[in-house]
């Protein structure tokens, strides 16, 4: 059994890591709570089912519908956030912002799509799932996995590896001083949107696939989960984001498995809690200033 | 009194009681913001106020003259104990390391078969008297105003706009920061409290994530220059969905735009006036 | 003074009943329209307008048509008593139906209990519902009277032991889960485990391990919907099969739950009072209307909501004027049969009779009467 609980612990913190890891991004460059960032996840999922619907196979309708994510989140954020930044608002007036139009967004999809909840047609990946070892898991959770594993590595060569990962880096660390290098941080702001808001819909369509419920609240239920990822791995910190990921999956499951079910949502709290008193850094992190 | 009158008295009790409450919940959110914190803990503190009276009510029988004031020693307490790690972060950190612990108390509440789990408590007498909670909320806006005017007010004024540069001028920060969180949670305890016995029924999932933001909301719209901002914001944002009840369904919509538009257009709050204060 | 304006009323009405026949009688409905549970009060609310439109044919208290007004609650305590205080206090209701959750419903009937006007819950299903006054009846079965029923078709299905799951966080749910383990207790079933989730959550995959390698003969649950429809799309994941039984709660009876899960589903036994394909010509009536209004399958909210809405027109009838307490007494005197089958209303305001509850298996992603 034990075998198959830290499968179900790694599949579940590969759900966690996938929704977290655009959320690390948004937050630790752009420097906001962004609490729209779920409802990016939302859309990204109702793409995917329209583009399901259509006809289209998953392999074109999961880009098509993080591009469709991405666009979401970059005209969102303009309408929302550009004025903000341009007077240097605090982070207070952006949480307010964004509070107010995550409210607004998910009561007119509601009213627009309706509340039930839809599943994406059951043939898009197939129903299968490998036995080994006295493990089980299904393709669609493999999909979670591999996609994570990709996306997590794509993103590290980004800014890591590139002229743009300098400046998004640059950003993140010193706004005021990108700004003056001469980096167009309005831009920068749009395009680090795009690609947080695509790796929002992109996991939204895979772990819309996997528990097999899309609807339009689905993106705020995984916000306090991603709260923990983020600040456990550390803002900002992909690896830390995956890393994190994994560990809130593995906790949560080992303690309903072994310990009360009842205390699987606290035990991911009272970690973030923890944390947050002895290493305000992240648990991976390196200091940052910010935080005390 | 007249038929007509009444009714609508009844009518609309409730939100009475809610824009009294709702008036409170936002000066235990105005003291932390004045003080520059962004404590987000208020929900949780007003749950233990709640569950706290309640138990005293129900279990114990106490009278409610004796249960009101009590109410607050749970929160205090949790505030005290907590304080200490949780005030060196501060910014967004505090912000979501105060939202950790309102959900580990969610658990416990869900958790703990004495405090009703999912059922909650119910069958609260209903003490609280609309005219209680405006003595309250009357009292506490008239300490938070002489409290803002006199040097107090100025150092946490010196906190907010700069925490580093007030330590300097010789402000003890660390207790000022304690301070407030506890004036805090006396505020958000009594509120709790009073809503308790104000609608005969508690349940756990009123004093989680969305209550906090909700409570936050309050001040922010508000403007937090004085203590009456926060308050006018509470108002506000519980009278909008009943003034959009004719909208139905949309007016969560609506609801959510007034307050991106009031934080865009209005970055000081709808009530941009500042206290005045005696020259240092 | 409310009394004597209505004796007033009812005198004039004696006198001059052409004149006053056209008025309508105010009645109230406190739902969840917005918000993430909006889909329960968007069904109770289909079932309660084609109620209306059957009612509102030949109107009551001698052709007085009745008007509904139907209100969001948003699924909140405070959102539900606002509510119903602005139905009562200013249109004037002389009844109430809903609100839709327990827990709502803990908070507003007090306040309506108090006021003295007659509250019918149609989906509130918890203990202690009419405990709170006896202003306060329901329409919907107790979970009580329906899991034994359901109990006992899994042992003669060969049951001896059985694992409990349930949401921890909804007051419906918990208190489901209580039923059930009573429930199970007094049926002789041994309990192997416990585990619960919260109704929110997408992944139930650590309790199910764990239950799993116990190896119980069923899995009760207790759960709305969504929730029960995500623990059984994932107990076939980890290779749950035919072998075990499970029981779903009154949250399980939803055509959702083969919409969500869709075969996942299949083999699971639910207790219901109400089943879509029922043969009797009233509830056929009645799917058919739906069907035709609505343009879908009608579910057992919005079954039991119509119900509801044509025993209030009925008891309105019998009172003989649109008076709050004369509407609660008449209510009791409930002799109604209608989708639902023959229904009273127990002392204690609850329905008095089980004998509707069939029970009922998911196959192929929908349900049939279980042999």
């Amino acid at each position: 059994m034990l075998a198959q609980q830290l499968a179900n612990g790694v599949l579940l913190g590969a759900t966690y890591a996938l929704f977290a890891l655009g959320f690390t991004l948004m937050f630790g460059v752009l420097r906001v709570i962004n609490l729209v960032y779920g409802f990016y996840f939302t859309a990204g999922a109702f793409f995917s089912l329209w583009l399901a619907q259509a006809g289209w196979p998953l392999i074109a309708a999961l880009p098509a519908a993080a591009v469709g994510a991405g666009v979401v989140a970059v005209a969102l954020d303009w309408l929302l956030l550009t004025r903000l930044r341009r007077a240097h608002a605090d982070e207070l007036a952006s949480l307010m912002v964004t509070l107010g139009a995550v409210l607004a967004l998910y009561a007119a999809a509601t009213a627009w799509l309706g509340p039930d909840i839809r599943r994406l047609p059951p043939d898009l990946v197939g129903g299968g799932a490998v036995d080994a070892i006295g493990v089980r898991v299904t393709f669609a959770q493999l999909l979670i996995l591999a996609a994570c594993g990709a996306l997590v590595g794509l993103l590290v060569l980004l800014v890591r590896g590139t002229t743009l990962g300098l400046a998004i880096r640059a950003m993140a660390e010193k706004p005021d001083a990108a700004a003056l290098m001469g980096i167009d941080t309005a831009r920068l702001a749009a395009l680090v949107s795009f690609i947080s808001g695509s790796l929002a819909g992109a996991g939204g369509v895979l772990i819309g696939l996997n528990f097999n419920a899309i609807h339009p609240y689905m993106g705020e239920q995984m916000m306090l989960r991603g709260f923990v990822v983020v600040i456990v791995g550390g803002l900002g910190d992909i690896f830390g984001a995956l890393l994190a990921g994994l560990l809130l999956g593995v906790v949560e499951v080992l303690t309903a498995g072994y310990l009360a079910s009842g205390l699987k949502e606290a035990v991911g709290f009272a970690i973030l809690v923890l944390v947050l008193w002895t290493r305000p850094a992240g648990l991976f992190g390196r200091a940052d200033a910010r935080r005390a | 009194m007249e038929a007509w009158l009444d009714d609508l008295f009844w009518t609309y009790q409730n939100l009475v009681v809610s824009l009294g409450i709702n008036g409170l919940l936002a000066l235990s959110m105005y003291v932390v913001l004045a003080a520059g914190q962004l404590s987000l803990g208020q929900a949780a503190f007003m749950g233990l106020g709640a569950y706290s009276s309640v138990l005293m009510t129900l279990a114990w029988g106490w009278p409610f003259w004796l249960v009101l004031p009590a109410s607050c020693v749970a929160p205090v307490a949790f505030a005290l104990a907590v304080g200490g790690p949780t005030l060196r972060l501060s910014g967004v950190y505090l912000a979501i390391a105060t939202i950790g612990m309102g959900e580990v108390l969610r658990a416990i509440y869900l958790n703990v078969d004495a405090l009703g789990g999912a059922l909650g408590l119910s069958g609260i007498p209903e003490q609280a008297s609309p005219l209680l909670i405006y003595a309250v909320l009357a009292a506490a806006l008239a300490v938070l105003w002489l409290v803002g005017r006199s040097g107090l007010g100025r150092a946490m004024e010196a906190m907010r706009e700069d925490a580093t540069a007030a330590e300097a001028t010789g402000v003890d920060v660390r207790r000022m920061r304690l301070g407030v969180l506890v004036a805090s949670a006396v505020l958000a305890g009594l509120a709790g409290a009073l809503s308790a016995h104000a609608t005969d029924f508690i349940g756990p999932n009123d004093y989680g994530f969305e209550p906090a933001v909700t409570i936050l909301s309050f001040a922010l719209l508000g403007g937090v220059g004085s203590p009456f901002g926060p308050v006018l914001g509470a108002s506000v944002l519980t009278l909008l969905p009943e003034v959009f009840r004719d909208f139905a369904n949309l007016r969560l919509v609506f609801n959510g735009i007034v307050i991106v538009l009031a934080v865009l257009f209005l970055p000081r709050g709808l009530l941009a006036w500042r206290m005045p204060r005696r020259a240092a | 003074m409310r009394r004597r304006a209505a004796l007033v009323a009812a005198v004039l009405l004696a006198v001059a009943p052409a004149a006053l026949a056209a008025e309508p009688v105010p009645v109230g409905a406190v739902e969840i329209l917005s918000g993430p549970n909006a889909a329960y009060g968007i069904a109770i609310k289909a079932g309660l307008d084609l109620a209306l439109d059957a009612v509102n044919a030949k109107g009551v208290l001698g052709g007085r048509p009745i008007a509904l007004t139907v209100e969001d609650s948003g699924g909140t305590k405070d959102g539900a008593i606002n509510a119903a205080r602005k139905l009562i206090g200013r249109d004037k209701v002389v009844a109430l139906i809903g609100p839709t959750l327990s827990n709502e419903m803990f908070a507003v009937g007090p306040v309506t209990n108090a006021r003295g006007v007659p509250t019918i819950g149609t989906s509130t299903t918890a203990q202690g519902i009419t405990d709170i006054g006896p202003f306060i009846f329901r329409t919907s079965l107790p979970e009580s009277d329906v899991l034994p029923v359901t109990l006992k078709k899994a042992i003669a299905r060969g049951a001896k032991t059985i694992a409990l799951l349930y949401a921890n966080d909804d007051a419906f749910s918990k208190s489901g889960f209580d039923t059930m383990q009573a429930a199970a207790r007094a049926a002789g079933l041994r309990i192997v485990a416990t585990e619960s989730f919260g109704s929110k959550d997408t992944d139930f995959s650590a309790q199910l391990t764990k239950i799993k390698s116990l190896n119980p003969d069923a899995i009760g649950i207790s759960a709305l919907v969504e929730p029960i429809s995500g623990v059984m799309l994932q107990a076939r994941q980890l290779g749950l099969g035919k072998e075990t039984l499970f029981i779903g709660g009154n949250g399980a009876n939803s055509p959702k739950l083969g919409q969500i899960a869709g075969a996942a589903a299949d083999g699971m036994l639910v207790g219901s009072p109400w089943f879509v394909a029922k043969p009797d010509r009233l509830n056929q009536d009645f799917v058919t209307a739906f069907r035709a209004k609505y343009g879908k399958e009608p579910d057992q909210f919005a079954a039991q909501a119509y119900d509801a809405m044509l025993i209030l027109a009925e008891a309105i009838d019998r009172a003989g004027v649109a008076e709050p307490a004369k509407i609660r007494d008449a209510l009791l005197a409930t002799d109604h049969t209608g989708p639902m089958g023959p229904f009273h209303f127990t002392d204690h305001r609850d329905p008095s009779s089980t004998e509707g509850v069939v029970v009922l298996e998911m196959h192929g992603g929908a349900f049939r009467i279980a042999d």
